[in-house]
Formats: C-alpha cells, structure tokens, sequence
C-alpha cells in the first residue's frame, strides 16, 4: 500500500477504525458466525413474538426470514414487542455487519511481496553496484564428457572461477563474444576447489559396475601413478597413505576380470617418448635418422597430461609441432591391452572392456577423442574404443565404499601379469617433474648405452611445487640438455609465452625437452584426486609427492624404464623397435587446432 | 528514479550463475531434469523465474555460434499484467520493480493472458497456487542493492541503475563499438518500454525474444475505453431513465391512471 | 411445506436422473477441486484460461443477456407484449450469472479470496469492473427476481417492496450489463500482439456488447421454445416475432460494424486466407450473423412474417454464432501466441457439465414451483413436463 503508484484514500482510511469495531464486536462473542447467531436470533424473534410487518420492514435482518418462520408467525405473531428489545436487536447486527466488513476489508493489507526469502553469499549483499570481486561461475557445457554441476549445491561462493582463472589461466583467457564451444580444458581443479561439491566428474560408475556384472565381457582395469597415494585418504588414512596393494585387492573384489598397472605403460611412454627426444635432437644437429615426418622441432613438449594438450591446442596451437606424438600412458595401455594382451590371451578385442583409474577428470574427454581408437583402427573395427570408461580416484572410493569394502583393512595383492609391472620411473610420472625425471633417466640410457649416474637419479631440481622448474644437465658424449617444468596452465603459460616469443624472435631454442601438467603439483592434485583439503592445500601434494618419492626410492626394485621386463617383452614379441612402424599406429597420435573454437586474449 | 538492467548479451557464456542466484535468494526449487534453467530447453516456468537460454546462431563471421539469453520478467514501464490485475496485486512500484503480492492475488490468471512476453507463469500444481514471475528481487533494490542476478554475474553481462541513463549508454555503447552490436536496444520502446534493456549481436528474435510486440504501452489501450465508463454509466443510466418516464406517462396516459408497480406482478 | 399454497413438485423424469447424476459428480469434482487446485484441468502456462472461462463465464454471460434485454424491453421501451417472457427470462438470467460467478469461483486459484476486490481496487483492470458489474448485477437480478420468490413462499410485503424496486433495478441493471457485457471485450484489448488480428480491434467492447444484445433474445426465443414443448406453452407469436426483429436489427449492426471493421484494419484478406484461422472466423461470420441475417432479410424485405420454425432457426444460429465467436477470441485467435495445444481434461469436462445441470435443475425447480409462466399455465406444468422432460 505504501508504494502504489495511485494510493486510494477512500479505501484505505476506514480500515482502521473498523478494524477496532470489529474487534471489540469479537470481543462480545458476537464475530460474523452469521448462521448461528442468526438463528439465535430467530428464536428470540419467535419468543418475543416480533411482528410480522416489522420483521419484513427490518431489512437488516430481512434474509433469516425463512418459509418456516413465517408459517410460525402469522400463528402465533400477536404479542407487543418493547422498542429497545427491537433497537437492540437491530443494533447488533449492525455491529455483526460492520464487524464483518472490518475483519473482511483488514485483509486487504497488499502483505508481503512475493520472493526475496531466502539468501545469496555475504559478498553478493552490499548497497550500490560495485561489481562484487569474488562472483559467480565457471561455464560448464552439459555435454562436457568430464565435469558435471548440480545447481542445487552451488551456492556461487566463485571457488571454481578463481581456480580456472587464477590457476589455470583459462577463464577470463579468451574473449566475448564466444563461439560455438564452452571452454573448458577438462582439468577438474574447478571440481577439487567446490566446497560443496556441486562440481564434480560425469560419474560412469553405474556403467562400469553394469560391465563387470556381463559375464560375457573380459574387464580389465589400469590404475594411475597418483591413485596409489591418494585413494587412502578417503578410508581416513592420513594423506599420502601408499596404498597400492590394498587397492588392487579391493578392484578384484569388484569384479575386475585383470588388474593392470598405468606404470607399465609409463615405462612404455618413456620408451617412445624418449626416443622420439632424441629424434628430434639429431634431427636439429643435422643428424636425420628414422622417420621422415617425425616432428623434429625443439623443446619437445610432454603429452601425458590431456587436460595440457587441450590448453596447448586451444591457446597455443603455433606450438603443437613441439607436442610429443606419443599418447598418454592410459592410452597406450588401453591400445596395448584390445591387440597385444587380447592377441596373447586369445580374446575377441570385442569382448574387452578397458577400464582406467585416473586422478584425472581430462582423461574421460581424452578417452572420448575421436582419433583414440588405434586398436580398433587396426583391427578393422573404428568404433572400439582403447579406453572404454574413465573413473576418477573419488569414483573407485565411491565404488569400493558402495560395496562395503573396507580399504585399509585389505590384505595387499599384487597387479596381474603381461602389463602389470612397473618401475620407480613410472610410478614418478604422478608428480611434477616427474615424467621429466623419468625421462633423463632413460635418455641418458639411450643416448650413452650407460644407466645414469646416482646423481641422475635424484634430480632435486625438477621436484617440489615451484610452478615452473628449470635445469641443466651434463650427458657425457650429448653436451648440456637443457629441460623445463611446469605444473599449473597458469605457470605453463608463462613458459610458453616465453618460447613463442623466442621463436618468432627466430632465437635458438632455450630448452630441449619441457614438461607440463595442467595441474598444480602434477596428477597427485589432479582435479579427480580425493578432496582432502578445501580448496586443494600444498600439505596434501607435499605429502602425495613424499609418498611418490618414497615409492621409487625405496619400494620399488627398479627405477629405470628400459629396465621394465614387460615392456621389452612388449617390444620383443609385438611392437619391434620403439617409434617402430606398428609403434607409432599404437601408441602415438595426433592433434588439434582448437584456435578456432574461442577468441584467445593473447594470440600467436 | 526508476530502475532498470542493462543486459550486453555478447558478454554472457553461460555459466548459469544468475539463474542460481534467483533460485538462492527467492528460495525457488529446482529440477533440472523437467524445468531446466539453463540451455536449449530452460523455459521460465513457476520454479524458474530467471533462465538463461542457448541458441546456436551464426556470428559475424559466418561461424556457428552460440548464444545465450538471460529471460526474465522485463519488468515493463508500463506494465499490462499490473493493469489487468483486479486487485492490484501486481503493481509498478516507482523503484522500477513490477512486484506481485500473493496475498491480495485471487488467481484469476488475468495477468497471464494480459502479459505480451507471456512472462507470469503459474504453480498448476498447488492448491492453492500463486503466480510466479521474476521480482526484480524489490527488497534488494529498496534496500539500495543491486538485484541478485546482477551481483552474482562473472562477466559483468548485466548493468544496473537508473533506466533512463542505461538507454544512453546502451546507445553509446552501440556507437563506440561499431558492427559488433545490432542497432537496436531491445525494451527501449517495445510495449511503450521496459526496464530491462537488451543489446544483442544477433537478431532478437534469433534469441528467444518476442519481437512482433506492440510499441506503444497496452495499458493506454484499456484506459481508453475504461476512462469513458463513468460517463457513459450516467449518460446511459439517464438516458433509459428518461425513456422509462415517458413511456411510463404515455402508458399511463394512454390506461388513463398511474400504474405504480409497472411489473408482470400487477 | 408449500409454495404458492400447493406442496412443493418435483417429478423425476429419466432425463431429470441423468441431470442429477452429473451434478453429483459436479459435486464431487467441486470438492476435489477445492481442495486440490487446478492439478485436474489441461491448463498450462500457455493456455491460463480454457474451458471454464469460455463457457461458465463468456459464453454464460452473452447467452444470460436476454434478461436485460427483455427487462429493457418491457419495461424501459414498455412494449407490453413481451410480458409472457420476461420472467422466464430474468429468471434464466439470475441462474445464469449465479453459475458464471460459481463457475468463475471453480477458475480461481486462490478461490477462498474471491471477495479481495471488494476491498482491494484494481481500478485500471478491466476485470474489476466485470466483477463489480458482475456482482453487483447478480444482486440486481437477484432482486429482479425476488418479487416471484417471496409472493411464492407467501411473504407478499417483501414481494411488493421488490416489486416497486423494479423500475431502478431495470435500469441500473440494463446500465450495469452494458459495462460489463463490453468489458468483455475489452478485457483481450490488453492482448494486442497475442489475439489473432481478425478479432483484435479497439471496436471489440462494442461488438461484444451489441452482439450480447442481440444474442439475449435469441437464447430467450431458444429457451421459450424449449420450455414451451416441455410444458406445453402456448407459442406467444407477437413477443417471439418481436425479439426476432429485435435480434435481427441488432444483429445487422453488429455485423456491419465487424466486417466494417475488418475491412478497415485492412484483415479482409487474412479473412479469406483459409487457414484454420480464417475458417473459423468465416464460420463465425457465416453461421452467426450472414445466415440468420439473409433469412431475417429476405422475409422483411418481401413482406413475410417470419414462421415459428423460422424465427427458433434464426436463433438457434446466432446462439451459435456468438458461441463461436467467444470461442474464437478465447482458444482461435489465441492459439498462435500460446504456441501450444488445449483441450480441456474430463474434470474440466463433466464440472462444466454439471454446473449446467444443476442449472437446469433449479430451473426446473423453480418453474414447476413459482409463478413464472404465465398464470393459466400453472396447473398444466407438472403433467407435460413428464412426458418431455
């Protein structure tokens, strides 16, 4: 009423005064409980044997005159009626009348405008229009194969804006208007920063759990680096628990028909991805060996981590020739696993079902890529996929949680055989620098013929979650190999602004071989990693990577890729030589120039 | 002083954040599943008062696109809903909000019809249902903040203040950036008006919007005819009164007395 | 107990136990709907009205017209030979506008605040003055009515006090229908944009009250026939040929000025388009105003007198004219704004069709128990209606 636009006195002023009739009428007793007092009323009328003329010229009381009551008093109306009784009466429902009225017209009040219950996050309540600085969300396309949202939980606290625009450079990177595209790297830091975990990844564990219930179907299963010291946590370990064998026994339990480790495949990429190093190093010394359409530009960029690849084709895809061709470790075991481990066991790659563990929620998009379906390719059949399903670190302890298996109580068991074994160079691959490290270890091999000294072997250097590493090393009979680390798109960004500008500055390449992983500390945090600490606290990834370390310094018994005896086994009785012709089908691939999909802030 | 938004729809990805802000603020539920709020199917319906729709358009440079359009109640400077309502439940308060009051609202759904966006929305399933329609959260803006869709938005897609400014700066913005925006400020006049304001890339109605509106206000329409009523009321009344009289002295003349009850009864 | 001296009559008839069985599912429907809402209609966020407003309020409005009409005629015009059918048709009105504001009750959402606009004004809505109007013209025709009611029950003092009522009643009662007859079509002038533009005009108040006139009689000569072979009335030849006349001069109006109309707004060749929209407004045209108007026409014009059959035809057909054209305005014209298809559920269905017959049933009631025809019809009443009823 306060605020009508053309506020109606005439309505509005007898409301309070009847208001107080009303209610002191109600205070009699009297109200508008028009049936029951007009009855009482009547009967009184009947014994006071009020006229009929007089009840008919009454108008206020003129609708209680029923047939019945008239019948009744053209009998017996013949009585005089005292005046005040008639006033009395007469009043009284002048009062009930006005009582009505009052109660009736005290609802009019227009009462509270509808909404505005309920709240928004303190930083949204503030007078004036300053834009507010911690606001809103990321964009997540529902079609996205790796992160999915539920509004319901989402309370805009802008976490997941801060980690895709702060850490990984992504949001806020790109202009407006968009195109056709929602871009998105798939990393899931975004997940790993929700506090309430609206974020979270495309969960696949129905799926998965449908397969391993169809007898029919050979389910096999990898398991990441990162996972072996992360899932712990979620069976209230403290962080950075090593529980490798405890996690392999849970996975048979639910079924799995095999349990492979992503380590064996690790090594395999130090294989492939070491030599394709060295490739391309000739190559730029003029020493042109093997393939001629081998890429042979310098640095060489690692390839493992898909949420990297993504960012590199999306932003930087004036740099993708440096992009190592080999896939990502889940990928060449997924390729391995529906040819060579299906021609060794005598299985229709048909009937394999390749699951893979992943700290990772990128891999499910990798996983979906079109190009990655090499065994399928080769068997004729392009619709098989290497990577059947994706699962996260949280969506196994999901899985294991559902069927009431209590992790830490596991009796460990080991990895199955034929892509099972794994060496300390792969198991490093989950920290940052670590595929790096791997890799100088068995460069080092490769291009002396010698393992690397000691000193190699603990390369301090490329280790710990300084955003971007570099370091410099002495390969007898090679000279200085110059390497760089980064961990974070955010601090890969910073690196590749500074090799784009040196190439077009026609310099000489800075680095011979660059590691990036899309997140910070490497696949220890990646985005589908247990959420140990809201938003994801360096204790845990110090803890992760101690573990890490640990695992390849003390645990495992070798510590050199090309030492893997099921690799060379891989390579003896299947691929042939490393970069090898059936090699490059299996295991390497190829990219995409992602450029035209947004308006990137800083372009080539 | 009336308020009003001014939507840049180039500059929103659809992150949704806005439509959760709604739901948050105006405890509204949610379901996803049969009233989306975001995307190809995100209708504003009696849960949703605010949704941000997907449309695949193509840009300037002959590209597949997409855009997405914040819908909600455009608040209209001069609304039909708030003239059609018997009651008054709907009313344009001079803040610039167009607020519905539950308690006065009989359910006569009168708005609904009136509406020319189709906007006010119905919860079919209460008993007891109210209509349902974007606030333009009033008590935020009464209390001097900034209507929570607009606080929570990460690119800034929206501007709030007075409406009479935001068209200048719609226009200006238009002029400064030439060949981006389409040189139309959707709501500067469509219905005589509304305070919310719309600048667009695309053709609106490639975006969901109703374009084929009227320019001028309904309302006038309305006042029109209501405005002469009184008139003709007592005009007509007097007329028929004047024409009873003299038949009713021709009659009696004619009978040759005066017939008091003039009725079938006599 | 009695009426006018005589136990009160009843006679059940199969016809009479088929209209009861639909009001006691009336009944329950009622109740459902009460306490449950409008979940049991077809009614969505793109059809917001549907059955119950077209036929308990529009169509029921237009067709209670005849009360005002014949009342204006009989006693403002005092053209006294159409005495026979005033009182039936004031009566039909009265049921009429008790079931619209019944019926209107059933469409609101928040039912139980139905009195709100009595206290609370929306003064620049178009459907508060159809409340108002609406309201108080049911008091009116309540009044109207009262004088049969009480001299019925024996109270004959409170019947003559109606009685002298009458004049004022009539007049403001005539003023009273014409506000709210065109508020009717004033009510979609808000929808410029949404109604189809073979209907939207600034002219729609107008033709909506012209047309409610000159359907009025015609619904009263419907009824008359009606109630006539029931009861076995004599066919009052000079009343019926002169709200023929009536009608036919009204309704010669209202289609000049709609097709005047038309042509004006430049839509005669969206009217010949023949898409669904144009053949339901040609439909309209043709079935409501050319075909009753070429047989209106034609008779005047040679000098006949219009037959019994001719005159029941004739308005037959514009009772299903303006049905149509209510129709058209509601669900047609509509249908491309709403952008969605209605039909109403079974619910919406069978309370429409039980708020009719409880309708005819206390018209039944009312007739076989009251003094509305004519007085040397009474004795008659009970037996015929028997037979036909």
């Amino acid at each position: 009423m306060w605020y009508r636009e053309t506020s109606s006195n005439q309505e509005r002023l007898p409301e309070k005064g009847l208001d107080s009739i009303g209610r002191k009428d109600a205070e009699e007793g009297g109200s508008f409980g028009a049936g029951a007092r007009l009855g009482a009323m009547k009967k009184r009328a009947r014994q006071v044997g009020i006229k009929r003329r007089e009840m008919a010229r009454d108008r206020g009381t003129r609708e209680i005159i029923s047939a019945e009551d008239v019948d009744d008093m053209e009998t017996k109306s013949n009585k005089g009626l005292p005046c005040s009784r008639r006033f009395f009466l007469k009043g009284l429902g002048a009062a009930g009348l006005s009582g009505a009225l009052a109660t009736l017209s005290g609802c009019k009040d227009a009462g509270k405008p509808s909404g505005g219950e309920g709240w928004t996050p303190q930083q949204y309540n503030a007078p004036g229009s300053w834009p507010v600085q911690v606001r809103g969300r990321v964009p997540i396309d529902p079609a996205n194969p790796s992160i999915v949202r539920d509004d319901r939980k989402c309370i805009l606290c802008g976490q997941c804006a801060e980690a895709c625009e702060r850490v990984q450079s992504v949001e806020g990177f790109y202009g407006l208007p968009i195109k056709n595209d929602i871009t998105c790297v798939n990393c899931g830091q975004c997940a790993l920063w929700c506090p309430t975990g609206a974020i979270g990844e495309r969960d696949d564990i129905a799926r998965v759990l449908r397969v391993i219930g169809d007898a029919k179907l050979h389910v096999i299963v990898q398991t990441a680096p990162a996972t072996r010291i992360a899932i712990g946590e979620e069976f209230g370990m403290p962080a950075g628990s090593i529980v490798e064998g405890k996690m392999v026994a849970a996975l048979k339990m639910l079924g799995f028909d095999r349990v492979f480790d992503t380590n064996f495949s690790a090594d395999l990429t130090i294989m492939e991805e070491g030599t394709e190093l060295i490739g391309r190093i000739k190559a730029a010394g003029g020493q042109h060996d093997g393939e001629g359409h081998a890429p042979t530009a310098l640095p060489q960029f690692t390839s493992c981590s898909p949420g990297w690849v993504k960012f590199c084709e999306y932003f930087y895809p004036d740099l993708l020739e440096h992009m190592s061709t080999c896939k990502s470790p889940q990928q060449m075991l997924g390729s391995v696993a529906k040819t060579y481990y299906a021609k060794k066991k005598g299985i229709d790659p048909k009937q394999i079902v390749s699951v893979s563990i992943m700290p990772c929620t990128a891999k499910k998009f990798e996983a979906s890529r079109g190009e990655m379906n090499s065994a399928g390719a080769l068997a004729g059949n392009p619709e098989l996929r290497d990577v059947d399903f994706v699962l996260t670190t949280r969506e196994l302890a999901r899985m294991i949680k559902g069927k009431g298996i209590d992790l830490a109580n596991l009796a460990p068991q080991p990895y199955d055989s034929l892509m099972g074994e794994g060496t300390g160079a792969a198991v490093i691959f989950a920290a940052t620098g670590g595929v790096m490290e791997a890799a100088v270890r068995s460069g080092y091999y490769l291009l002396t013929g010698q393992n690397p000294p000691d000193a190699l072997l603990n390369l301090t250097a490329v280790r710990g979650l300084q955003g971007v590493k570099e370091a410099s090393l002495e390969v007898p009979g090679f000279g200085e190999l110059r390497v760089a680390v980064a961990s974070g798109l955010g601090n890969a960004r910073q690196l590749l602004d500074q090799i784009r500008a040196d190439k077009q500055a026609g310099l000489p390449p800075r680095y011979h071989f660059v590691e990036f992983m899309a997140c910070p500390g490497g696949c220890i945090s990646g985005g589908g990693q247990p959420k140990t600490s809201v938003p994801p606290g360096d204790w845990v990834r110090k803890e992760r990577i101690r573990s890490i370390y640990a695992i390849d310094a003390t645990i495992y018994k070798k510590r050199l890729s090309h030492e893997n005896k099921e690799v060379m086994d891989l390579y003896a009785e299947y691929l042939g030589q490393p970069n090898g012709e059936l090699a490059h089908r299996l295991l390497h691939t190829t990219y995409t120039d992602r450029s035209g999909s947004l308006t990137a802030k800083n372009k080539a | 002083m009336s308020k009003g938004v001014l939507v840049d729809m180039t500059k929103c990805f659809g992150c949704g954040a806005c439509t959760v802000a709604c739901k948050l603020w105006n405890e509204k539920k949610y379901d996803e599943v049969n009233k989306p709020t975001l995307g190809e199917a995100a209708q504003l319906v009696d849960i949703n008062w605010t949704v941000v729709s997907k449309h695949d358009v193509t840009d300037q440079g002959g590209h597949a696109a997409w855009r997405f359009a914040k819908k909600q109640c455009l608040h209209c400077v001069d609304p039909a809903c708030a003239s059609s309502c018997l009651v008054g439940a709907l009313r344009k308060t001079p803040e610039g909000p167009v607020v519905y009051h539950p308690d006065l609202c009989v359910g006569c759904r009168y708005c609904m019809v009136a509406c020319p966006f189709n906007i006010p929305k119905y919860e079919w399933d209460k008993s007891f249902p109210k209509v349902s329609k974007c606030q333009m959260c009033f008590t935020r803006v009464v209390a001097g903040e900034q209507p929570a869709c607009i606080a929570v938005c990460p690119n800034q897609v929206m501007q709030f203040g007075d409406r009479d400014q935001l068209v200048k700066v719609a226009h200006q913005r238009i002029a400064a950036h030439k060949g981006l925006y389409i040189d139309h400020v959707f709501g500067e006049t469509e219905v005589g008006g509304t305070a919310w304001l719309y600048l667009s890339d695309q053709p609106f109605d490639k975006l969901g919007f109703k374009t084929a509106v009227p320019q001028e206000s309904l309302p006038a329409y309305t006042w029109q005819i209501l405005s002469k009523l009184p008139a003709i009321l007592l005009g007509w009344t007097a007329i028929l009164s004047g024409i009873y009289f003299i038949n009713k002295r021709r009659n009696a003349a004619a009978e040759g007395k005066l017939d008091h009850t003039g009725g079938p009864q006599a | 107990m009695t009426i006018n001296g005589t136990r009160i009559t009843f006679r059940m008839t199969p016809f009479r136990l088929v209209l009861i069985g639909f009001s006691l599912i009336f009944v329950g429907i009622v109740a459902y709907r009460l306490v449950n809402g409008l979940q049991m209609t077809n009614l969505t966020d793109a059809w917001p009205w549907g059955l119950w407003i077209y036929v308990d309020v529009k169509l029921g409005v237009a067709l209670a017209a005849g009360g005002f009409t014949t009342a204006g005629i009989y006693y403002v015009l005092g053209v006294k030979k159409v005495k026979s059918v005033v009182k039936p048709a004031i009566l039909t009105a009265w049921l009429g506008y008790c079931l619209v504001g019944f019926g209107l009750l059933m469409d609101l959402g928040r039912w139980y605040g139905w009195w709100h606009p009595i206290f609370s004004w929306g003064e620049h809505s178009v459907m508060f003055e159809l409340y108002m109007c609406v309201l108080l013209y049911t008091i009116v025709l309540t009044c109207e009515f009262a004088p049969v009611l009480f001299k019925g029950l024996g109270l004959r003092k409170v019947s003559s006090f109606f009685t002298r009522l009458t004049a004022p009643l009539v007049i403001g009662g005539i003023a009273l229908s014409t506000m709210h007859q065109s508020s009717l079509g004033s009510m979609y002038v808000l929808t410029l944009g949404k109604l189809n533009e073979l209907w939207w005009t600034m002219l729609l108040p107008i033709l909506y009250y012209s047309s409610a006139v000159a359907v009025g009689p015609a619904m009263v000569t419907c009824e008359t026939a009606l109630a006539g072979r029931f009861f076995r009335h004599e066919w009052d030849a000079p009343a019926m040929t002169y709200l023929a006349k009536w009608s036919g001069y009204v309704m010669t109006f209202y289609t000049v000025l709609r097709v005047g109309d038309l042509a004006v707004r430049g839509q005669l060749a969206a009217l010949f388009a023949l898409d669904t929209v144009s053949v339901m407004c040609l439909l309209e045209l043709g079935i409501g105003c050319l075909l009753p108007l070429w047989f209106f026409w034609s008779y005047k014009l040679l000098g006949r007198e219009m037959t019994k059959t001719m005159i029941v035809r004739n308005a037959v057909l514009m009772v299903l004219g303006v049905a149509l054209n209510r129709g058209n305005v509601v669900f047609t014209g509509m249908a491309k704004a709403a952008g969605a298809s209605y039909f109403p559920s079974v619910a919406e269905l069978f309370l429409t069709m039980g708020l009719i017959s409880v309708g005819i049933l206390i018209y039944l009631f009312i007739v076989e128990n009251f003094d509305v025809f004519p007085a040397h019809d009474q004795h008659a009443a009970s037996g015929p209606a028997q037979a036909h009823g």
